[in-house]
């Protein structure tokens, strides 16, 4: 577009802000509705760090892999797993996209690229590695990335994965999603040097800081380092300092938070109204385009929510189905 | 400062500078914590040796501060007295740069800091000198561009710094006076700048860095050496200007293809790309400059900061003599010339010509 001073056409900027709209207000539903009981298991939200995922997303397609966490909604959306289907699993319902049988933890859609949520913490690297080796043999340009927090980054699968992803110099980007809390202990606490980009070090990767509240900063460091790992120049390190509004999981007290984080959290760091406030200055996006989007995504988890409340359960004769794979 | 009052010196680490997307666009290095915490024990190490007996330092939870007070342990452990008395500022830590502008605040209203030695890059170091006053700062090199500080050993620029805070060197000659640059949009507070404001088409911050140069328009440079790296090269190897004559440099960048000269710029670490350059003019100190282009994103020291859109005033200025440095090569001659770190056991020592009594 003439005179677009962002990376992205009018069109992405669109997409961009309707795909962290549609987290957001995914998220904020699921904290409701997780409160009445009708939900299954735990539920980890990711609101507030709708940037990381879309800004690195929006460079992938389906044939690049990721592997996700426990606070996956966010990863899944944002690499095209469907809302309907995702709201299902999450309910525990035959209509999910694993037939109801993973739950919120254990969403996975390989046709979109998206391997999996997962529970265990740091286990999204080892898993990656595999993937981006594949990658490499395929020869197709395809990328992996593996996500996880500021806790799991002290796992040693992710350091022994790190240095794997060098010696094979795989097409693999870790990426950190540095909210401050390891479920309720505090980076400070926990990690005895709090930058990640000197873990990559140790392993010859370069790493790169930027605010994963600001999309435009994920969107530009991503989308130069999955350009690099396209190309052959091996596995890097992105931590996004990000800022998450609901508490480790559902029913979390946050005791460890200070008073009034949230609030300014939600006030000042909020990816949405940042990058609503941008483009909008800019004259690219109107105000009424995003209100616009924003009628149509509540409608859409409306829907979502509805349908996955109204659908079948799992049958008995599911239980052995969709358990083991025959080789 | 009273002639009673013992001189402290200040340090200003900054845990998180290095780490941006020069890391891959170009081949800049990182410096890591351990170093950075090195860096500091050899700092505190030369003040000692000068006499200086207090040292107050930012507090941070990189793990600077951890990595530097189990050095001082193990030292006075085994006896010695490597290492002056080391305090934290009591002030909280958010882990940006309002820490390093709180902190500078805090060492310049203290009244005893006789001067701040600085880890970082050119980033830091401006966050320190928007609030340090008159207090002197000594840079150390540790960010990514590094066109301010001088790369030189930090155990000599702590030497300088403690024989300037001891008042052992004429002020006149231990400091020197230093150009910065001010932009303020719409009249606002101003934003600074210690090399170079580069003015560029983009209208959001997002990976701070600056490598596209087909976005570069315009560059303001307080100084302009051939030796530099960053924006500030592109102005070196135009027309150079030193840091201590008055003024700067003041150009017109376009896209390569299409500028009617271009420059073969270092404008990040391994990076040396064409710079289309459209012409330049002196930038004396005092004179409002206004951009040409209506919007856009302002870089500070290489860095995305600020934005403006079409509606918005954007002026620039340079003001010579704007904040003091210790001059490092001048108090290491003055000190070889006047014999200031030798140490007679005996009555004076001559020089013996090495091949006497061959």
């Amino acid at each position: 577009m003439t005179n677009n001073p962002f990376p992205l056409s009018r069109d992405d900027l669109l997409t961009a802000y309707r795909t962290m709209r549609t987290i957001r207000d995914f998220e904020e539903r699921l904290h409701v509705e997780f409160a009445k009981g009708d939900i299954p298991g735990f539920v980890h939200l990711y609101a507030g760090e709708e940037a990381c995922a879309t800004g690195i997303m929006m460079h992938l397609t389906d044939i690049d892999r990721i592997a996700s966490t426990h606070r996956g909604h966010g990863h899944c959306i944002a690499k095209g797993v469907d809302v309907h289907e995702m709201m299902g699993e999450i309910y525990g319902k035959a209509t999910g996209c694993c037939r109801g049988k993973g739950g919120s933890m254990h969403i996975a859609d390989l046709s979109k690229g998206m391997m999996g949520a997962n529970g265990i913490l740091g286990a999204g690297a080892p898993l990656i590695c595999g993937a981006g080796l594949a990658a490499k043999f395929r020869g197709d340009g395809g990328v992996g990335l593996t996500f996880f927090g500021d806790g799991a980054a002290n796992q040693g699968t992710v350091l022994e994965s790190m240095n794997l992803a060098a010696i094979w110099n795989l097409p693999v980007i870790f990426v950190v999603e540095n909210n401050g809390y390891a479920e309720s202990t505090s980076v400070e606490y926990a990690t005895a040097v709090d930058s990640y980009v000197d873990r990559a070090a140790g392993f010859g990767l370069p790493g790169v800081t930027v605010d994963g509240t600001d999309f435009f900063a994920v969107y530009e460091a991503a989308g130069e380092i999955i350009k690099r790992a396209r190309e052959g120049g091996g596995p890097a390190l992105l931590e996004c300092k990000t800022v998450r509004f609901f508490g480790h999981f559902e029913g979390d007290a946050q005791t460890y938070k200070a008073k009034g984080e949230n609030e300014h959290n939600r006030a000042h760091r909020d990816c949405l109204k940042l990058f609503g406030a941008r483009v909008t200055a800019a004259g690219i996006v109107a105000d009424a385009d995003l209100a616009l989007i924003d009628r149509e995504v509540a409608a859409l988890i409306d829907d979502a929510v509805e349908t996955a409340k109204g659908a079948p359960l799992p049958g008995p004769r599911e239980l052995t189905t969709d358990v083991y794979v025959s080789y | 400062m009273t002639s009673q009052t013992p001189p402290k010196v200040g340090i200003i680490a900054n845990p998180i500078s290095a780490r941006d997307i020069r890391r891959v666009v170009a081949s800049a290095n990182s410096v890591q914590v351990a170093d950075r915490a090195n860096i500091v024990l050899r700092a505190l190490a030369a003040l000692a040796a000068c006499g200086i007996e207090d040292v107050v330092m930012m507090p941070e939870r990189g793990g600077i501060a951890t990595h530097v007070l189990r050095g001082m342990e193990r030292s006075n452990a085994q006896g010695e007295a490597r290492f002056p008395r080391l305090t934290h500022l009591a002030m909280p830590v958010t882990g940006t740069a309002d820490d390093t502008r709180r902190a500078a605040r805090m060492m310049r209203e203290a009244g005893d800091i006789a001067a701040i030695i600085v880890l970082g890059g050119d980033g830091t170091h401006r966050a320190v000198v928007a609030e340090c006053g008159s207090v002197p700062i000594a840079g150390i090199s540790t960010g990514t561009n590094n066109a301010f500080p001088e790369h030189r050993e930090p155990t000599i620029t702590g030497l300088a710094t403690g024989l300037a805070a001891m008042g052992r060197v004429p002020a006149g000659l231990a400091f020197a006076a230093n150009k910065k640059i001010e932009v303020r949009i719409d009249g606002g507070p101003p934003e600074i700048a210690l090399v170079d404001v580069a003015l560029v088409t983009d209208r959001y911050v997002g990976a701070r860095a600056l490598w596209r140069t087909e976005t570069f328009r315009e560059l303001y440079v307080a100084f302009a050496d051939p030796e530099v790296i960053g924006m500030a090269a592109i102005a070196g190897l135009v027309e150079p200007v030193s840091r201590r004559e008055p003024g700067g440099l003041a150009l017109t960048l376009a896209p390569a293809a299409t500028a009617a000269m271009t420059v073969c710029a270092p404008i990040a670490p391994g990076l040396v790309t064409p710079v289309g350059v459209e012409g330049w003019r002196r930038m004396p100190a005092g004179k409002l400059f206004s951009p040409d282009m209506a919007a856009g994103a302002v870089a500070l020291d290489g860095e995305r900061e600020l934005f403006f859109d079409g509606h918005q005033q954007v002026a620039i200025t340079l003001q010579d003599a704007a904040f003091r440095t210790v001059d490092v090569a001048a108090v290491m001659a003055y000190a070889a010339r006047e014999k200031l770190l030798l140490r007679h056991a005996t009555p004076a020592l001559h020089p013996v010509p090495l091949l006497a009594g061959a």
